[in-house]
């Protein structure tokens, strides 16, 4: 069976410590001022006794509808043998065109390559070696969790079968790989 | 720059005045080859003046649009790299090659128009100054196959026109963008307010081109229904999305430079012109292009803007 690579996040466990966002800096060699990943603070929202402040990990959410894909005028921006959403610099032309499509603002254009960039689940560095991604492997608070979510066993499997998790922007119908456990924080 | 407490948050506007300005001028490049095309064809007396101007200025607003595009691009000197990696599930794909064939087809109208027009010059010595324009144009009319390149360039000239409202309306995550027709899903709004909007400024810029002239009252006219229809468009559009994208600084820009300067005025002046200058298109023309920019703009800038 084909492969489905899946991220879960339990924004309840992260606290905001942006070690994911410097790891990725670090392994992808990440441009100055440019994010493949970002861990935001959302909120404070509510009034007291009951405000509320959490952060929420951003990144390509690897859509297995991917509306940047279906956009690219060159097929640079492609589904991998994995199903992953990746971009192939030679054939990019920098022409903003999934910039404009993607509704999760995951992409830039590289100011080095001046062509679209986005998180890639570190699949050359890492994934291809059986490694997970970096921010996974750095978290703090164990608060992302990463595997093949078409292998029952799989941790990722194993936590969206017992646990309410949803995805971002859901209707736009993108069916991204990266869920969110909001419990705790909402 | 602060990406965990949101002060340094992305820039939203992804396509910027660069954008905007090439899809204005692909509109006015479509809308005056339009204009010549269809004039050569279809009027037996066509205004040479309104041949020439049209035809002359369609090759170089879409070459300065498309040279536009090519700088706005992340590595602008990749960009024949569209050419070879196709995409037929892209709008932007499909466009590379209409715009392509528009621009040779537009070139080679207008090098047709030219050469014709030096045979004017050679007319005029022999048959004397008044048979001279329209001679001119009828000679060119029936050889060289230009009545052709007119026919196939007008398609794709139609083609280039509306690919500019299909390449927005295609963004299915963008709400505005890809506002469909009210009561009609499936249908985008867009391409059918770019292509009028096309029409009239391609048009207007024509006129301005064509400068002193006979009778230009036929084209007067036809411009007065296309900013009437504009209009019923523009409307429709206001009442089809949220007015979130007609506030802030883009209010200004929408009924200020969309409806007064491109629509409300130019059609009074119109009619004020129809009736009593019939030569008179200074006025009302540069308002019809300046209106086409604005709405280039506004709806470039709303889409980004307002999710």
């Amino acid at each position: 069976m084909a492969k489905h690579y899946a991220m879960v996040i339990q924004l309840k466990k992260c606290l905001g410590c942006q070690a994911c966002t410097v790891a990725c800096k670090f392994e992808n060699k990440v441009p100055d001022g440019q994010y493949r990943t970002k861990s935001p603070a959302i909120g404070p929202s509510g009034t007291y006794p009951n405000v509320k402040v959490f952060f929420e990990k951003q990144a390509c959410q690897m859509c297995q509808d991917a509306p940047c894909v279906k956009v690219c005028p060159t097929t640079a921006s492609h589904y991998n043998k994995d199903g992953l959403v990746l971009i192939d610099s030679h054939k990019c032309v920098g022409c903003k065109y999934c910039m404009t499509a993607c509704p999760y603002d995951a992409r830039f254009i590289n100011k080095n390559t001046g062509t679209a960039d986005k998180c890639t689940f570190c699949y050359d560095t890492r994934l291809t070696k059986g490694e997970k991604p970096a921010c996974v492997t750095t978290c703090v608070g164990g608060a992302l969790l990463f595997g093949d979510a078409n292998d029952p066993q799989s941790e990722v499997a194993r936590y969206m079968a017992t646990h309410r998790t949803e995805v971002r922007k859901a209707q736009f119908g993108t069916r991204p790989s990266v869920h969110y456990d909001y419990e705790g924080v909402k | 720059m602060d990406i965990t407490w949101g002060a340094g948050a992305a820039n939203p506007v992804i396509w910027g005045w660069l954008i905007a300005v090439y899809l204005f001028l692909a509109g006015i490049a479509g809308g005056a080859f339009l204009t010549a095309s269809l004039t050569d064809l279809f009027k037996k007396n066509g205004q040479a003046r309104v041949i020439r101007s049209g035809a002359f200025l369609a090759p170089v607003a879409i070459i300065v649009g498309l040279g536009l595009l090519v700088f706005d691009l992340g590595r602008p000197l990749s960009f024949w790299k569209l050419i070879f990696n196709v995409n037929f599930g892209s709008v932007m794909s499909i466009g590379v090659f209409i715009i392509s064939i528009f621009t040779v087809l537009s070139l080679l109208y207008a090098y047709l128009v030219w050469t014709s027009v030096k045979v004017g010059s050679k007319v005029q010595v022999r048959v004397g100054r008044a048979a001279n324009e329209t001679a001119a144009t009828k000679a060119a009319g029936t050889v060289g196959g230009r009545g052709i390149v007119a026919f196939l360039g007008a398609l794709f000239a139609l083609g280039t026109a509306t690919y500019t409202g299909f390449l927005l309306s295609a963004v299915s995550t963008n709400v505005f963008w890809s506002t469909h027709l009210p009561g009609i899903a499936g249908v985008p709004f867009l391409p059918f307010l770019f292509l009028v909007s096309a029409l009239s400024t391609g048009l207007a810029a024509t006129l301005l081109g064509a400068g002193t002239c006979d009778d230009l009252t036929v084209y007067k006219k036809i411009d007065i229904v296309l900013i009437v229809i504009e209009i019923l468009l523009v409307a429709v559009l206001y009442a089809s999305v949220r007015a979130v994208f007609f506030s802030g600084n883009l209010a200004a820009l929408f009924w200020l430079g969309v409806v007064m300067i491109g629509l409300i005025l130019p059609l009074l002046l119109s009619l004020y012109g129809v009736s009593r200058h019939k030569n008179l298109v200074l006025p009302s023309c540069s308002l019809v292009v300046i209106g086409g920019l604005a709405l280039r703009c506004f709806v470039v800038y709303a889409g980004q803007l307002f999710k």
